[in-house]
């Protein structure tokens, strides 16, 4: 494919050793390890894993739920914790900025510990989620660590926890402390130390964070449950007096929960949950047991539904960290209008409109603002439909800020591209599901196949919308219980079984119809008995759901998070590829009406170029950016502590069917654009940054800042920067937004491409440079144009039939290129539109047109400030005049034998380059050539101009168009690229150097001068640009003399060619003095820019020099024996 | 649900599949739920992939089994179509008349479905939403003079009877005008697409599938990559949904 080869061309050109991570295709399918940590134990992307050892975790024993005796927590006794101790695990206890963790499932993440085995550690921890025994522990919620005295070599912390409330004791009432955890890590003394080390220093930082819990874990419904024995009414008011009121718990609250809470047992349920929280603590300080998990799978109570999901899912700890993230969201964005709000608008109303809550204000309003908020925060995804299903669904128990950073969960971890733009990760789970049909369940496979039945029809919207829409709400409900818990995997699991369950009858349709009626029937008997007439009265109060549950998570247990990820690996590309195509067909057939001038070829062709340039640009400022972040990351921590991944939630770039890509090509794209596609696009001096463009006083870009950030262009070829490109923007962007869009850029080609009609093209380049629209191009537009003609044809006009340079041997044995041939041409162009142009004032013309005496007066004003600002620059470009006479005779000489027999030849000498020459004489016949004497050309004039020059005929009948390649003559790469090195190949050939001395800054000068103020005195003097015109022709015709030496195709000419170089050379010489001022100007420029170039390169290299800083701090400290306390005299470690 | 169409007359049945396809909220499944149920939700939630219903319709010589697969909507729904539009041998797109830009869209699927989904495929152009200008005017009174009020509401007609109609002749669509909740014209739509489907191209009924269902099964069968939809041997590589 056309876009990933130039993307895979992109990344070769990034060291992979600098940058691993979503940027190497390889990487970006395998995790990295902070990004498995995270997913892991479900923390905010901030989290990287600074520590892991092995431990050992003990958790006092856990009381009789029969007996309360409060007595035996004080009972605990330090001196005696491993006599006592009751509960314990082994797992791996791992340290991140903020969090300590702790899972007995095996999560190791030390990168030494299996670089052949990582994708087994993958599997075992491939976001898993908090699965297995553990806890997720913020550092805010660690009130005290001590050092506990052991009999052995042994080495064990008792951590304190609080939830950032005094638990109660004996005469203050209040929630129950959680427990005392006890860790006893087994690793090398320093290890061990180093461990201890890195937790106090997170402990201080987590000081900072109290605040925070206090205000996060007010809203926790386990706060006020806790606060007193079960089946009591809680204490009425607070301690300060404030009454007390449970925490909002979703709409539920308010409007009831969906299903009949004595047939959920909702009761005894909370019942369960008061003990285990009583015991293992909560939200921040909640430990996690088998119990824990079997809680979850029965499903959970109503009131405590919305916490558990925000704890397992992670979204808590996202709230922990930015509390205000979703009220600052809405406040800052109130009143803001986006495509999202309007299609979140439409959607309102008919989100779950059968409960009761939906049904209300107050409902659809939690509604549109969790789905604006998170349209703002994510405007990649913005909006989806089925999001608004699923926050609904949420929202019945969770409140709005739950809610909020639960889907922000849901839409950037849990469900990875499934409500992205392009739904790639719908489709491609959609994909793996298939795939794992076809694995587990052959036989309905193939019968799917055989009847042509497609599933995902049937299973996407299961997906989608996490089974909200597809089961009743209760059910569904509990899939999102095991979900948040367990992740991914669930969809996946609960899918094949639902198949497997419903497979006799799968068999047994033939049609999607069938198929659909099958499931659907089956969705609604999901509550009756899957036994109803069995004998045993326990097997028939078994339901249709539990037996689903059961079998997909044991029956489907198989299916882990690794599974699905290996899965998704392989059909990723296909996916993508799929919807590209469709992207791109339906793009191209969009474009609108001009389309159809351009052959689907080329539209594709411009498709590919167009996107491909955009990403290449993305890919550009994102490594750019990477390489920003990894400097500074490095400058701050120390070197082991950098992950060896970039930051994981770093989005894959590259392809259209990932999702949101930029659509709108700015300036400096658009310049790639174009030299991606014509040959005068690419500069000339690709090395040497393109000139500063200053401020133009037409202001069409005044408004808009480009950043010069973005001056590195890639592999493709360096454009140039030439005022007809500006105009050829402009005119493209027809709305005026300042930036292309593919329709922009479709509609601005296709009547220079396909209407292939000499008048329009004719016409096409006049507006182009009449600016007013007035039907008139003034002196300054004239010489724009002939400037721009010049531009165009400096690489030579490709004819159909040859692309490249022409060179050709005139009748006279003279080497002849058409590329003088046109600068002649033009030359005459210049001459004659100042002899036929119409002055603005009647008072130097007598035929002056009726029509144009009422232009006269509106151009007056324009005319006035031209030549104010034309009176500073009079000065300078007398000076260049007086110097010019000495070359009097020379230009003439030069260009006469290149021009002899040319149908040229016939013209008057000042039809060539002689015109240079005579200024004055020329300014004096032709009052026109007056610079104080505004005159202008009308569109006929132009195109008596034009039709009167063969060349210029040519030009504009076919060689403008074909210049600009598209899919019928691509313009390869490889060759502009060459192209643009043009002047360096020359010296590579040895031409000689010292021959051409002026010819780097004149030829540069010349060729791709900007419009500006120096410019502009230059333009306006006739002899300037004369004397420009000549070295641009000596500078083609040395090149074109290198064209030749090079090819040794004509030898005879030799001769000619030195005496041409002589003179080249000085008359370059003089030419060179001449545009110094211009040339000093723009190196000044461009030594500004040259120096934020270089800078980076240079602070690349401070950056690397940090880092081996660090590493060598680093290793210093290691040596350094760690200030540890010693073990029996100082206990406390830490205490708030 | 699954009536199972045995033809209990002399009068041959045939099923044929349907596909709705128009901008999110034209009021594509509340057209359907009007033919098929004859009811109307004001509050019909949206569409999450794809619905699937069916409904009879009795021809004068033969009774039709509409198929009918809703689509959703929404822009970003529509690499899924593909899925869902693969074999169809007839197509409703809707618009809402009191949108101007839900015209482009339908314009946009028809285009996609001339070139991507089956030959011969029956396309039916409508704009529904007649109920909410009904008042102001009857049928095609104003032509255009819809596009210079300013009202925001949504509640004046945008596209002129004679814009759809004219485009529906010019790429050979049937044309109608509807109201899923007047139930105007609902059944009429249903019924000029049975009308229009050419007997050749007719499956048999359920079970004993058509030769030219088999036929199409052939090389699918093989193919395990099924999902690539690529169905019409005519719609070449560049088809494919992208599941």
């Amino acid at each position: 494919m056309f876009l990933q080869n130039l993307v895979q061309k992109a990344q070769q050109l990034i060291d992979p050793s600098v940058l691993p991570g979503p940027l190497g295709n390889a990487s970006a399918n395998r995790p990295s390890k902070s990004q498995l940590f995270r997913h892991q134990f479900r923390l905010p992307e901030s989290q990287n894993p600074l520590h892991e050892i092995t431990a050992e975790l003990t958790l006092p024993k856990s009381k009789n739920p029969g007996s309360k005796s409060p007595g035996k927590q004080g009972s605990w006794d330090k001196n005696n914790w491993d006599r006592e101790r009751g509960t314990h695990y082994v797992g791996q206890l791992h340290l991140s900025e903020q969090f300590l963790c702790f899972s007995t499932v095996n999560t190791s993440f030390v990168s030494t510990a299996s670089t052949s085995a990582s994708s087994a550690f993958t599997g075992r921890t491939h976001g898993t989620g908090p699965a297995g025994n553990g806890f997720t522990l913020p550092l805010c919620a660690v009130r005290r660590v001590e050092r506990l005295h052991t009999q052995s070599y042994m080495f064990a912390l008792s951590i304190t926890t609080w939830n950032g409330f005094e638990p109660a004791s004996g005469d203050t009432s209040g929630a129950p402390a959680p427990p005392k955890l006890t860790i006893q890590l087994e690793g090398s003394r320093q290890q061990c130390e180093r461990f201890c080390d890195g937790l106090k220093k997170g402990l201080k930082q987590g000081v900072k964070e109290v605040e925070n819990m206090r205000t996060v874990a007010q809203d926790c419904y386990s706060e006020y449950f806790l606060y007193n024995e079960f089946d009591q009414t809680p204490t009425a008011t607070k301690p300060d007096g404030t009454p007390r009121t449970p925490p909002d718990t979703g709409l539920g609250s308010i409007f009831k929960y969906p299903g009949n809470s004595r047939k959920l047992r909702d009761r005894s349920k909370m019942r369960l949950w008061h003990e285990y929280l009583k015991e293992n603590g909560r939200n921040t300080t909640l430990v996690r047991q088998p119990d824990f998990h079997r809680l979850i799978r029965v499903g959970l109570p109503n009131l405590l539904r919305g916490e558990i999901w925000e704890l397992t899912s992670g979204a808590f700890y996202l709230r922990l960290q930015k509390p205000k993230l979703y009220q600052e969201t809405l406040a800052k964005h109130e009143g803001q209008h986006s495509v999202a709000i309007d299609e979140i608008e439409k959607d309102l109303n008919r989100s779950l409109p059968e409960y009761a809550g939906f049904q209300s204000e107050e409902g659809i309003g939690r509604l549109r603002r969790v789905l604006t908020a998170y349209s703002w925060t994510n405007t990649e995804v913005g909006y989806c439909q089925a999001m608004n299903i699923v926050v609904a669904a949420l929202l019945i128990y969770l409140s709005e800020d739950q809610a909020f950073y639960t889907l922000s969960v849901l839409c950037d971890r849990l469900l990875p591209g499934y409500y992205s733009i392009t739904m790639y990760g719908t489709l491609l789970d959609q994909r793996v599901f298939e795939s794992l049909v076809e694995k587990t369940m052959p036989i309905i496979w193939e019968h799917l196949v055989k009847n042509d039945v497609q599933l995902s029809v049937v299973s996407l919207p299961w997906f989608l919308s996490l089974y909200i829409n597809s089961m009743p709400l209760i059910f569904a409900f509990r899939v999102l219980d095991v979900f948040f818990l367990e992740g991914p995997r669930v969809l996946f699991q609960v899918g094949l079984a639902i198949l497997r369950i419903n497979g006799e009858e799968l068999l047994d349709a033939t049609d999607d119809g069938t198929f659909i009626s099958v499931l659907k029937s089956y969705f609604a008997r999901l509550g009756e008995s899957a036994h109803p007439k069995s004998e045993n009265p326990k097997y028939r109060a078994i339901t249709n759901f539990q037996a689903l549950m059961v079998v997909a998570f044991k029956e489907f247990d198989g299916i882990t998070q690794h599974t699905i990820s290996a899965e998704r690996t392989k059909h990723k590309t296909a996916v993508l590829d799929n919807i590209e195509s469709f992207a791109k067909r339906t793009s191209i057939r969009n474009l609108g009406p001009e389309s159809k001038k351009l052959s689907t070829n080329d539209l594709g062709f411009l498709y590919d170029r167009f996107y491909a340039v955009l990403y290449e640009r993305q890919q550009r400022a994102k490594v750019l950016q990477a390489e920003q972040d990894r400097r500074q990351k490095a400058a701050r921590s120390k070197a082991t502590e950098i992950v060896t991944g970039i930051p994981g939630n770093a989005p894959e770039m590259g392809r259209v069917g990932l999702g949101p890509s930029p659509t709108q090509m700015d300036y400096d794209a658009f310049r790639e654009f174009l030299a991606g596609v014509a040959k005068w696009a690419v500069t000339d001096s690709p090395t040497a940054q393109s000139p500063m463009r200053e401020e133009k006083t037409n202001g069409y870009f005044g408004g808009t800042t480009r950043s010069r950030s973005t001056s590195t262009w890639g592999s493709g070829p360096e454009p140039a920067e030439h005022e007809f490109m500006q105009r050829l923007f402009s005119r493209w962007d027809v709305d005026g937004a300042g930036a292309l869009s593919l329709q922009n850029v479709v509609g601005g080609l296709a009547p220079i491409k396909g209407d292939r009609d000499i008048m329009s093209s004719i016409s096409y380049f006049f507006e182009l440079y009449d600016d007013d629209q007035d039907g008139k191009v003034d002196r300054e537009g004239i010489l724009r144009i002939s400037e721009a003609l010049l531009f165009l044809s400096r690489r030579g006009l490709s004819s159909p039939a040859s692309s490249a340079v022409e060179v050709e041997v005139g009748p006279d044995g003279q080497p002849r290129n058409k590329d003088e041939q046109f600068l002649g041409a033009v030359s005459a162009f210049i001459r004659r539109c100042f002899e036929y142009a119409d002055p603005d004032h009647p008072s130097h013309q007598t035929e002056k047109e009726a029509t144009e005496d009422l232009d006269k007066f509106a151009l007056g004003d324009d005319d006035e400030d031209a030549g104010d600002d034309l009176m500073d620059l009079k000065e300078e470009s007398e000076e260049k005049t007086e110097d010019t006479p000495a070359d009097d005779s020379k230009p003439s000489e030069v260009t006469s034998p290149s021009a002899a027999d040319d149908s040229m030849l016939a013209r008057p000498s000042e039809n060539t380059f002689g015109q240079t020459a005579k200024p004055h004489q020329a300014a004096t016949a032709n009052a026109a050539l007056d610079p104080s004497s505004p005159v202008h050309i009308t569109l006929p004039t132009f195109r008596m101009l034009v039709l009167a020059d063969e060349t210029l005929e040519y030009f504009f009948d076919s060689g403008f168009a074909n210049s600009f390649h598209l899919a019928d003559a691509p313009l390869p790469s490889s060759t502009v690229t060459s192209q643009s090195l043009l002047g360096q190949q020359s010296q590579a050939l040895g031409a000689p150097k010292d021959a051409m001395p002026a010819l780097s800054p004149g030829g540069a000068g010349a060729g791709v001068v900007p419009p500006g103020k120096g410019l502009r005195g230059m333009l306006d003097n006739i002899v300037t640009d004369g004397m420009r015109v000549a070295s641009e022709v000596r500078r083609r015709m040395d090149e074109a003399q290198k064209e030749i030496d090079k090819g040794a195709s004509t030898r005879g000419t030799e001769d000619d060619s030195d005496d041409d170089e002589d003179e080249a050379g000085r008359d370059l010489l003089e030419g060179a003095e001449a545009d110094a001022g211009i040339a000093g100007r723009k190196e000044s420029g461009a030594g500004d820019r040259g120096e934020s170039v270089l800078e980076s390169p240079v602070s690349l290299d401070k950056g690397k020099g940090k880092a081996k800083e660090a590493v060598g701090e680093e290793k210093e400290g290691g040596e350094k024996e760690l200030p540890m306390p010693p073990i029996e005299s100082k206990d406390t470690m830490f205490e708030r | 649900m699954s009536d199972s169409p045995a033809p209990s007359a002399p009068k041959p049945s045939s099923s044929v599949k349907l596909v709705l396809l128009g901008e999110a909220a034209v009021g594509k499944s509340s057209l359907v739920l009007r033919f098929v149920n004859d009811a109307f939700e004001p509050n019909k939630e949206p569409t999450i992939g794809a619905a699937f219903l069916t409904q009879k319709c009795n021809l004068p010589n033969r009774t039709i089994k509409f198929e009918i697969w809703d689509t959703a909507g929404q822009e970003r729904f529509a690499s899924l179509a593909p899925m869902y539009y693969r074999n169809a041998q007839s197509a409703l797109v809707v618009y809402d008349i009191t949108k101007a830009s839900s015209l482009v869209k339908a314009k946009h699927w028809i285009a996609e479905l001339q070139r991507q989904a089956s030959p011969g495929i029956v396309i039916a152009l409508v704009g529904n939403k007649l109920d909410l200008v009904e008042d102001e005017e009857e049928g095609e009174a104003q032509e255009g003079e819809g596009e210079g009020e300013g009202e925001e509401d949504g509640k004046v007609r945008r596209v002129s009877t004679k814009e759809g109609k004219d485009y529906a002749d010019e790429e050979n669509l049937l044309f109608f005008e509807t109201s899923a909740k007047s139930g105007h014209n609902v059944n009429e739509v249903f019924t000029a697409i049975a009308n229009a489907i050419p007997e050749t191209s007719l499956k048999g009924p359920r079970g004993g599938a058509g030769g030219a269902t088999q036929a199409a099964l052939g090389s699918g069968a093989q193919d395990n990559s099924r999902v690539n939809l690529n169905a019409n041997a005519d719609a070449g590589p560049k088809e494919g949904c992208a599941c």
